[in-house]
């Protein structure tokens, strides 16, 4: 009985045994496997020695600007971690890209940030492609054409932080919203783009919309501070650009507005709820000057401008009382970015903030106004798929609860590491 | 006063048909100087071209300008080379142009690589032997019968996209071919003496010229495409020269000569600057001198 069984399974395997292979590519009938889109990882890690350690770091801050820049800064349940946020060594994510186009009409893409604190959906948007007249419309998570830097994801700057200003006013994730976005590039000799974005609002750092409830402070489960109505967060640009020779001029002026919610209920000192409107301006100028081939000098800066005006619940206990606030703070950065050849580039960056005017109940705060950071870089490229960073960076900028500053030096190596089908960036 | 008046209808006539002769030209964005030759030539007064690339820069790494995006969003056609060449660059020119008519696989688009047979198609794409272009060597122009084809492959689709004027570009493309045969009989003569003559180079962008005259290209002094050179492949490449003693070391005109001139110290044997473009050397402004340079220069 055995053996039956034996040989006709062994009889069945040498008959149908031949369907188990998978035919030839040409011989799959309902095969898609050529419309799999472009696929690319991205992964980042570093480095990093810092002169203070990460406890002491977690309370240090730009007063009335921003704080917990280098920590693990925990934010109404989500943590959010800043890149090369310890100590030693970071994984800072592996960045998943996939890209394709949809139809003749619009292309897909999508950006995913893994990292051992979870996954992050960076971008996930579509695009129009047929529209015609210079008119290009998106819509998705994306990340804003505000300014330069906004819109380049963390693989592509030059350094491996952000810049203060941008961090301090915007957060490490700069304009990150979910809306949708019109670009139209006029029909002129000479590059000149307007752009118009609608978006949800929700950077906590400088936006947001969501109303906060303070049951865990009155008790009473209606008493909340309450939200906007979203989408709240308005971005204009009007981008140009011409070439002298060999040199690239390209500026830009740009322009957010929104209401402001800033939800620190949760902060283990001075929690408070700001309210009210925030505006920000922005200018950048980026030269680009080749030399051939394969040197160049790229000078780039951007001047970052904003307002926040409304109250501040001081007391969340008794949210009827609350005082008038008015924040006036202004920066810029430039850098100097020298590419020698394929394998080496070195840079310089200076960043500063010159202005920061607090008002509450038109009483001056008379803030610290004198924020600057120097910093500087080499890279060394093994081909355009790997980059090996070392950067150091000076921070004069951070001060502790007892308002002394804390200068801060820090020294990381960075490595970022790409495969796959990874798309051309963009100017 | 009768004939200022008629004088002046003339005039005015001829001014509002001015800006519709204007629009009758078809703007053409190519990327690189070679196709703007061949599109000019063919399409003659009926085309005005942009040519986006410069012709003494690396054809892989031409810097993405804001500036080509407005060429790219004013063209009513893209004619481009293809087979991954200008991949570093051209995608998201094309992508923030926001123009249907040079969006990829429309009639107004043009890949050129899918008219031409590729040679040199890698057996494994992978990253680890280098920069390789998957669909074989794409430096197809610098080759005068491939020249030929290109120009009909250009007549063809001007005529497509165009067919009130076909029949110029018909002419225009007759009277090239014409010329052209005669210069590649000319050409011929002038390399028959070189077939067989074993070369290196830096980079193998000059593939289909040593195919045609019979040039046998033994060794790179790049390690792998895209790879600068390393000592250690420095030295086997002199070990090599002094094995099989090439005529010369072709090179181009945009990678930096100190590793040939190094190369050519220590074992006597010449680098020859070979343009890879119109306008990669002075004086070189037309196809015809371009091909007129490569088969004189290696004496």
């Amino acid at each position: 009985m055995k053996k039956i069984v034996l040989t006709s399974m062994l009889c069945a395997g040498f008959a149908y045994g031949d369907i188990a292979q998978l035919l030839d590519e040409d011989k799959r009938t309902f095969d898609s496997s050529r419309y799999i889109p472009d696929i690319s990882l991205i992964g980042d890690f570093s480095y990093v020695n810092r002169s203070i350690n990460d406890d002491e770091l977690s309370h240090l801050g730009l007063p009335g600007i921003a704080h917990g820049l280098y920590a693990e800064h925990a934010h109404g349940g989500s943590n959010e971690a800043t890149y090369n946020a310890n100590q030693g060594f970071n994984f800072n994510y592996a960045e998943l890209i996939l890209s394709s186009s949809v139809d003749p009409f619009f292309s897909m893409d999508a950006t995913f940030h893994f990292s051992e604190s979870g996954v992050e959906v960076e971008e996930a948007y579509f695009t129009s492609t047929a529209l015609g007249n210079g008119l290009r419309l998106r819509g998705g998570k994306l990340l804003s054409n505000f300014g330069y830097i906004n819109a380049q994801h963390h693989h592509y700057w030059d350094f491996g932080d952000m810049p203060l200003v941008y961090e301090s006013f915007l957060g490490t994730h700069g304009i990150n919203e979910l809306g949708a976005q019109l670009q139209w590039t006029a029909p002129t000799p000479f590059y000149l783009m307007a752009g118009l974005e609608v978006l949800q609002g929700e950077n906590e750092q400088m936006f947001g919309n969501e109303s906060v409830s303070l049951e865990e402070f009155t008790g009473d489960e209606e008493d909340r501070i309450e939200g906007t109505d979203a989408p709240s967060l308005y971005v204009g640009y009007l981008k140009s650009s011409f070439d002298i020779g060999d040199t690239t001029i390209f500026g830009g002026l740009s322009y957010a507005q929104g209401d402001s919610l800033l939800d620190h209920s949760e902060d283990e000192d001075e929690a408070h709820v700001f309210k009210g409107d925030a505006k920000l301006y922005g200018a950048d100028l980026v030269v680009l000057h080749a030399l051939d081939s394969y040197r160049s000098f790229k000078w780039q800066t951007e001047w970052l401008s904003r307002e926040l005006d409304g109250v501040v619940y001081g007391d969340l206990t008794t949210p009827e009382n609350f005082t008038s606030m008015n924040k006036k703070q202004s920066g810029l950065y430039s850098q100097l970015i020298y590419t020698h050849d394929k394998n080496w580039r070195m840079g310089v960056r200076y960043d500063t903030i010159y202005q920061n005017d607090i008002t509450k109940d038109s009483v001056d705060m008379n803030e610290v106004d004198d924020f600057n950071k120097y910093s500087a870089m080499i890279e060394y490229h093994t081909s355009e798929f790997a980059r090996f960073r070392l950067q150091y960076n000076r921070n004069e900028a951070m001060y502790d609860e007892a308002g002394l500053r804390q200068n801060l030096d820090t020294i990381m190596l960075q490595a970022n590491i790409a495969i796959g089908a990874h798309a051309a960036h963009s100017f | 006063m009768r004939h200022t008046l008629s004088k002046m209808k003339k005039i005015l006539a001829l001014l509002t048909l001015l800006p519709l002769s204007l629009f009758a030209q078809l703007t053409i964005a190519v990327s690189y100087p070679y196709i703007g030759a061949l599109t000019k030539t063919i399409g003659g007064d009926e085309v005005k071209v942009t040519v986006l690339a410069k012709g003494n820069w690396d054809p892989h790494f031409i810097i993405p300008r804001p500036s080509l995006i407005s060429k790219m969003r004013n063209a009513d056609a893209l004619i481009m080379n293809g087979g991954q060449l200008e991949i570093g660059w051209l995608p998201p020119i094309i992508n923030r142009a926001g123009n249907p008519k040079t969006m990829p696989n429309t009639k107004t688009f043009l890949n050129l690589s899918h008219h031409i047979k590729l040679i040199n198609k890698p057996k494994s794409v992978d990253r680890k032997h280098g920069d390789i272009h998957p669909d074989g060597n794409p430096h197809f122009h610098i080759s005068p019968k491939n020249i030929l084809i290109l120009a009909k492959t250009i007549e063809e689709f001007l005529s497509s996209i165009d067919t009130k004027h076909r029949d110029t570009y018909k002419k225009n493309y007759q009277e090239f071919s014409k010329v052209w045969h005669q210069k590649m009989a000319l050409w011929k003569k002038k390399m028959k003496d070189k077939k067989g003559l074993k070369v290196i180079q830096f980079h193998d962008n000059l593939a289909y010229f040593n195919k045609e005259y019979g040039l046998v290209n033994i060794g790179t002094i790049e390690p792998l495409p895209g790879i600068p050179p390393s000592s250690k492949h420095t030295i086997e490449i002199i070990d090599l020269i002094k094995e099989k003693q090439p005529c010369c070391i072709l090179h181009d005109v945009y990678h930096s000569t100190k590793t040939a001139d190094f190369i050519s110290k220590k074992t006597g044997i010449k680098v020859i600057l070979m343009p890879h473009d119109i306008e990669a050397l002075e004086n070189i402004d037309n196809l015809s001198a371009l091909f007129d340079y490569l088969t004189s220069a290696i004496k």
